[in-house]
Formats: structure tokens, sequence, C-alpha cells
């Protein structure tokens, strides 16, 4: 079966934006702003929009023709700029200011903000992290009443799951393969090494890594579904209710969903008889301190991971979650999908503590007018 | 009249819109493809693909319903997105007559991606064009 071959194209742009974009968002940035080039705009703000999935600036730019043209200027997820110390109010329309950023592929005049200079002052009033905060001091892990480790916060505190240690899945047998916060890889003959594809797998994927992920479905608000679900922005939170017999799974990104655990001891279904879903039929057990959860019955809408992993109808997902220490979720996913891979494989990650907060309201929709029609 | 024509065509761009939003993204074959096929461009004939990936190979039939034709093989180049249908059908006279398409798929990614290439159909030769629903 013959492969594709990465060009030299897309290894230059690649090995770009391996040199780290922040994970802002939830769209890929690398399909719309070319971060090999880099693009400076002073002019005054007439618009800002502090929404979701992406804040943006609306500057009046004055080219050396003397023209004004109006640039939309896309700086990041405002939950993730509140926490570096961001507010809303720290522009104001009508303020000059001098933006350093990528420029948008193609004519659009659009661009992605690395920093913020504010004209009078010259104060720096925004500079693009994308570091991970550091995790809380740790302790043991909290327990319920019937003695399972918790995984929400104990009762009468608060606190989510905040930063994945990775934000694509890949094969826990792989040695480490270099790729950017997207899931982009560094060297397209990497694919290999990521899972087990069947050739049509492989080839989507290597399609979708080719064309910088510009069809993943995020981008159009649909749901995380599988492993995604818990390496969005702005984190996730388990809800337990032991008395009811199951565990929600309360989604910080995308659109405030949330996923079912049943824990009642119920069997998992027949594929079949499955209402198909982003995050399928779960089922969950304990085997120690771990919970395990078998999961089938997903639709074919979503990318199970950044990107850009395929799956069909047939996946079959074990979850096994721990809880180590207070601050650290253990999570593990073993796919098994022979339609689109050769046999089962194994990926994971963990995820940090965010202690004394709540998630915040998020919905992707919110700046749709921005992010889609302009 | 005029208002119940309005309406239809709201409530099939609706659908439409509908679908689109819930596109399929496993694999690219799967699903259901519907445009035409013909000799010339002004004789054209409204065919329908359903398809189904099942691990090993692609499956499905032709123009769905009472007369559907199975779809006897299809080979696919996953390094070109190629595709070739093999099918037997019968003739309006009731005769066998072998069917044969081959034609690429356009814009992988896209929630409504073409297929386009040559069709056989007995003696006739013509092209055709469907795109995923």
């Amino acid at each position: 079966m013959p492969h594709s071959i990465p060009s030299a194209g897309f290894l230059a742009v690649a090995a770009s934006i391996l040199l780290a974009l922040p994970a802002f968002g939830q769209h890929p940035l690398s399909a719309t702003y070319d971060t090999g080039r880099k693009v400076t705009l002073r002019g005054t703000v007439t618009r800002i929009d502090w929404v979701n999935p992406s804040a943006y600036l609306f500057l009046n730019v004055r080219d050396a023709e003397g023209a004004t043209a109006n640039w939309a200027v896309e700086f990041g997820n405002p939950l993730e700029l509140e926490k570096d110390g961001w507010k809303s109010n720290s522009l104001h329309i009508g303020d000059t200011v001098t933006v350093e950023g990528n420029p948008a592929r193609g004519a659009a005049m659009q661009a992605f903000a690395t920093s913020v200079l504010l004209g009078g002052s010259g104060k720096k009033v925004f500079v693009a992290s994308g570091k991970p905060h550091p995790p809380a001091p740790s302790a043991p892990a909290p327990r319920g009443a019937d003695g399972h480790v918790r995984f929400g916060a104990p009762p009468g505190k608060t606190g989510y799951w905040g930063a994945a240690s990775a934000t694509a899945l890949i094969e826990n047998t792989a040695a480490k393969v270099p790729m950017n916060r997207e899931g982009l890889l560094a060297n397209l003959a990497d694919a290999d090494r990521v899972a087990p594809f069947q050739p049509w797998a492989k080839a989507v994927y290597e399609y979708r890594q080719r064309t910088l992920l510009k069809d993943d479905p995020i981008a159009r608000c649909l749901p995380a579904g599988g492993p995604r679900q818990f390496q969005m922005p702005n984190g996730f939170q388990f809800l337990e209710q032991p008395q009811l017999g199951r565990i929600l799974v309360l989604l910080g990104g995308g659109d405030r969903n949330w996923r079912v655990i049943y824990t009642d001891g119920r069997k998992q279904g027949e594929p079949d008889e499955v209402v198909r879903g982003y995050y399928g039929n779960s089922v969950g057990r304990w085997e120690g301190d771990t919970l395990v959860v078998d999961s089938i019955g997903f639709n074919e809408h979503f990318w199970m991971t950044a990107g850009g992993l395929p799956h069909t109808e047939a996946l079959h997902l074990v979850e096994r979650f721990s809880r180590p220490n207070f601050n650290t979720l253990k999570y593990e996913v073993t796919v098994d999908d022979p339609r689109t891979y050769t046999r089962p494989w194994t990926g994971g990650w963990t995820v940090q503590w965010v202690p004394d907060q709540e998630i915040q309201e998020y919905f992707c929709e919110e700046n749709a007018e921005s992010t889609f029609i302009r | 009249m005029r208002r119940s024509l309005l309406l239809w065509c709201c409530a099939v761009f609706a659908c439409g819109s509908f679908v689109s939003t819930f596109a399929q993204q496993g694999h690219p074959l799967t699903g259901t493809w519907s445009g035409d096929w013909g000799p010339t461009a002004t004789e054209r004939h409204p065919v329908t693909f359903v398809l189904n990936w099942d691990g090993k190979q692609v499956t499905g039939l032709i123009n769905p319903g009472p007369d559907s034709i199975p779809i006897a093989s299809v080979f696919v180049d996953v390094a070109t997105w190629t595709v070739r249908f093999e099918a037997d059908a019968k003739d309006a006279g009731g005769k066998p007559v072998h069917i044969s398409a081959e034609g690429r798929i356009d814009d992988l990614g896209s929630y409504h991606r073409t297929l386009a290439g040559s069709w056989r159909e007995g003696a006739a030769k013509g092209d055709f064009k469907i795109t995923r629903d």
C-alpha cells in the first residue's frame, strides 16, 4: 500500500508550529494562522469581544497609504486569560495599542496576538504564556463514605480538573513523539508511532495533519467525544452520586456538556441497541482504587483526540481512572476499534487539580460571528 | 401555493443544515452518496450509493429499494483515494448488464465530499459524480 510522503512545506510549517502556540480556544490555530509569519499592528481599539472560545480585539489600523482597515485580533480563551491576570477591562475602546502576532492564512485581516502593548504607557498588557499553572501542594486522595476514592471535590470544598499533561492521545509504547499542543506532528513520518492504524485510517490521519486540522469538528463547536473530553481547555469535574448509582462528568470545554457513567452494577448493552453519541454508553466498576469504565455506542461525528485520530462506530473504550494523590488524576484508555486499528492499544495522561475554583461558564458558540463569519 | 413552496424550500434547507452539522468522520466512504451519471451533459440518470466499511471491505448497494443493485466489489487506493466499483444489474429489458465505475474522492475532509469519475454500463460510457449526503 503506497503511503503519502510529507512535503518539505509541511515539515517546515509543522516545525515552526512545534515551537509552541498556546492551546487557546476551541479551534485549531494552525489551520487559521500562519505561525511562520509575523505581523505588527498599530491601531485604535474599536471593539472588544470578551467571549468564548476566544476573545477578540478589533482594531482600526492605518496602512502606509493612509487607508484604514479593521483587523480582528484573537488573543486567547477568556478563562485562561483570567488565570494569567488579564481582565476584560484591561483594555478599553479607544485605546491605542501595538499588537504583535501571527497573521491569518490567506487575505483575511485577522491575526493571533502574541503580545499587546498599550500605546500611551508602553505597558505590555498581554503576553501569550501557554505555560501550565504549577500544581498545588499534594495531599492524599479524598474518599467517600463507601471508602472509594472520590474524583470530585471533598464535601465543603471546591475545585475541578484542569490541564492535562498531554493534549493528544498516542500509544504509550511509543517513545516521545514530537507534536504541538494541537496534536500536529513535527514529522509526519511519525504517524506510524502514534497508533497501529489500518491503512485507510493512517491515510485519513495524515490527510488531517497535512491540512493542518482544518476540518476538526470542534472548530464547528461539536462536542469533544471520547478521550478528548479530558484534554479540553477549561477542564472537567466529577459529580459522584452513589445513591443514584452513577457518576456525572461535567465538562468545562465545549458546550457545558455532561456524561453519565453508570455504577449501579448494570451490564454493558449490545452495540446495536445503544443510541450512539459523543460520549458512548458508559458502565463503571471498581478495581481497588481504580474506576474502570467500559464504553460503547459512539457516533462518528468527532475526532477522539486532537491531531485527528479517526474511529468508527465499532469503537470500544476501556478507561481507567485513579487518583494517586489529591492533585493528580491518572487517566488511561484502551482503544479497541478493529475497523480502524489493527489491534487494541493504550495511551493516557495525568490531569492537575485546580483547587478552590469552579468551572466557569463557557459556550463555544459565543463568538461565532468573529470565528466563523469574518 | 407559493407559500407552500417557500415552506418546502425552508424545510429542505433546514434538513440540509442539520445533516451537514452532524457529518461523519469515520471511514470516508461510509454513508449515503447521491448524484448522477450519464453519457452526455444533458442525459443524466440519478444514482444513489449506500456504502459501509466493515473493517475489511467496503460493501453496499446502488439505488437502494425494490430494484437495488448489490455492489460486487469495491477497491480503494487510500494513497490517492481512487475508488473502483463493480456491479451486475439488469437493463430495462431484463438482460444482465455489468456496471463499472472508477472515480476519485475530492476534498476528503469535507462534510459533503464528492466522488467523480468514469462510468460504464454495458456498452454505454459516461461520467458520474456523487456527493456524500
